[in-house]
């Protein structure tokens, strides 16, 4: 037998218990030869566009799952920018685009379909500023597409202006979306830094520089390596890290071969594959869990940052190994709602908003997937962004928001979406003002390090 | 098994006398596609397999007949057994073969749907995957 009884039984064990699966494969799809500047037949045009490259997306990759006996939880698709291709169009040519982009998903059956986009880091165009004051109401009519904006980057700075607006705009999707627990505020990213080859919603997006159409992938895989850890015992810090890297270099090298499969099997260039832990709210599958297991008592003990820090690095440098197409995010998600021991951490008071931020610095993504009570003001919730996009411009990385202001509800309810979007508590938001801070308009510079040639 | 320009000309020089006067190369096109797609030496037909290798895993309490009835099935369904090793801890059985499904008429699809009947008659579980997962997990 060219592979041992043991090897055979661990991929076994990965995929039937530790819940190995494949998170995302996502299609990324150019749409720029679809812009007109009549709206029925951009429209017309992105519609046939999308069907011709991911008509069979759905079916050929439950195909590879079966092959493989590798599940892949999410099949998405990903399309340029969308005020890039109606850059000319209003709020209501753009909300047409959203409900194309909504029904083309749901007839060629993917989860998700994410890029109603905008990159406004340095200023906004007309049709920029017109796709974002859409936003609400595109996310509240659609229930597949995803939106993301880019307001931050270490080359350009923070964009204040835009942080305050995209504040405002998550407080108005928040009420138009109030009767599903604001569930559309679960669809909209905002981002420092954002990267063009993400294939995880809702930031993703296909990037300018990225060819007419690609194939990426992000793994997941939190409780293999919770296994792993747990049955590795009081080991020290170079032998845990081996023990991880080893973990990661095998799932990321699964990774990598279904992302190809399904790439050739849709006829497409494989693009990337995206080094991401990211958690499920099933039990186990949970990086939360895996801090423990390292040996914090619960996230939000001292020490849960450098633990955090050593897991993301260690899955980085496994995962280089391992493929020699690495992209996206890569690294470890932190998701509230989507984590069942960030959730037990939040709810027992032991996680803050505080120390979730410091968390951030050292992993992807940022601020994900958490609920504060729906009377925090849009001042405050553009703070919050201000630091998280801080934390981004100055270290060179990405980072992102993904808050819900829960309309209706405060500290002790929850939101519940169900699925991949899990359940979240709502944490409680300092009180403390920034509004005179915020308001102040206009943009934070770029720091130093942007100047590095 | 590659399908080799010959066996192509065989297939369309068949599908022609076959059609008689209605062909026409679109007719001889489609005609030559199915045969392929039907064919036993061209298992799973538009499915790209690298190679035809599948690792079949099963394990659960030992009963009387596991390998048999394994067996049984993967020779009816033209499936070469490689390799198979055998193990029995405590009460808990677990077997892994590895199968040539080249000269197979049916897929790995088709193959994984007849392994569920037998695993729920024996209340056992197996499992089909194709080789290339594990040669990318474990091997560098």
């Amino acid at each position: 037998m060219p592979y041992e009884f043991d090897e055979i039984l661990e991929t076994i064990k990965m995929t039937e218990i530790e819940h190995f699966d494949i998170r995302t494969v996502t299609m990324g799809i150019s749409l720029r030869d679809c812009a007109d500047r009549n709206i029925s037949i951009t429209t017309q045009k992105i519609y046939e566009k999308i069907l011709r490259y991911a008509g069979n997306h759905v079916k050929n990759a439950q195909e590879i799952e079966r092959r493989y006996g590798i599940s892949i939880a999410n099949k998405r698709v990903s399309v340029t920018p969308i005020s890039i291709i109606g850059d000319a169009f209003g709020q209501d040519e753009f909300l047409k685009i959203a409900e194309t982009l909504d029904k083309v998903a749901t007839e060629i059956g993917i989860d998700y379909i994410a890029g109603y986009s905008a990159l406004v880091q340095k200023g906004f165009t007309k049709g920029e500023l017109e796709l974002i004051k859409s936003i609400p109401n595109a996310l509240s009519q659609t229930q597949k597409v995803c939106s993301s904006v880019n307001v931050a980057s270490t080359k350009a700075g923070i964009n204040m202006d835009a942080v305050n607006l995209m504040s405002n705009i998550i407080k108005e999707t928040a009420e138009k979306t109030k009767e599903r627990d604001s569930v559309g505020c679960a669809k909209l990213v905002v981002f420092c830094n954002a990267v063009e080859d993400n294939p995880f919603v809702a930031g993703a997006f296909h990037g300018i520089s990225e060819p007419e159409v690609t194939l990426n992938v992000g793994i997941s895989g939190p409780g293999v390596v919770l296994d792993a850890i747990k049955n590795a015992g009081g080991i020290d810090f170079q032998k845990l890290s081996e023990l991880i890297k080893k973990t990661m270099f095998k799932i990321t090298r699964a990774g990598e071969l279904i992302g190809r499969k399904v790439a050739e099997k849709n006829n497409v260039p494989f693009g990337i594959v995206d080094i991401s832990l990211a958690p499920t709210p099933a039990e186990g599958d949970s990086i939360a869990d895996i801090l423990i297991a390292m040996g914090v008592e619960d996230v939000g003990a001292p020490g849960t940052t450098a633990a955090l820090a050593m897991l993301n690095d260690a899955v980085k440098k496994a995962g280089l190994m391992a493929s020699s197409s690495v992209g996206g995010m890569s690294g470890a998600f932190i998701p509230v709602s989507e984590d069942a021991g960030m959730i037990r951490a939040v709810e027992k008071g032991h996680l803050s908003l505080e120390k979730l931020e410091a968390m951030t610095a050292v992993c992807s993504v940022g601020l994900d997937m958490v609920a504060v009570p729906g009377n925090t003001s849009a001042e405050t919730l553009a703070g919050i962004m201000a630091d998280e996009f801080a934390i981004g411009m100055i270290n060179d990385k990405t980072t992102a928001v993904r808050i819900i202001p829960a309309v209706g509800k405060s500290v002790g309810d929850y939101v519940d979406y169900g699925g991949l979007l899990g359940r979240a508590p709502i944490m409680p938001v300092r009180e403390l003002s920034s509004k005179a801070f915020v308001l102040r308009g206009g943009k934070i510079p770029a720091p130093i390090r942007s100047l590095t040639n | 098994m590659k399908l080799t320009e010959d066996k192509i000309r065989e297939l369309s020089i068949q599908a022609i006398s076959e059609l008689g006067p209605t062909a026409s190369p679109d007719a001889v096109k489609k005609l030559v596609e199915e045969k392929i797609r039907s064919s036993a030496a061209f298992p799973g037909g538009e499915v790209n397999v690298s190679s035809g290798r599948v690792i079949l895993t099963s394990f659960g309490l030992n009963t009387t007949g596991i390998v048999s009835s394994i067996s049984a099935a993967l020779s009816e369904a033209q499936c070469d057994i490689l390799d198979i090793s055998q193990k029995i801890m405590q009460e808990f059985f677990t077997m892994i073969m590895m199968i040539d499904i080249t000269n197979s008429p049916k897929d790995i699809k088709d193959l994984q749907e007849i392994m569920k009947s037998i695993a729920e008659n024996l209340k056992v579980k197996i499992y089909l995957q194709h080789e290339d997962v594990f040669r990318f997990m474990h091997r560098i």
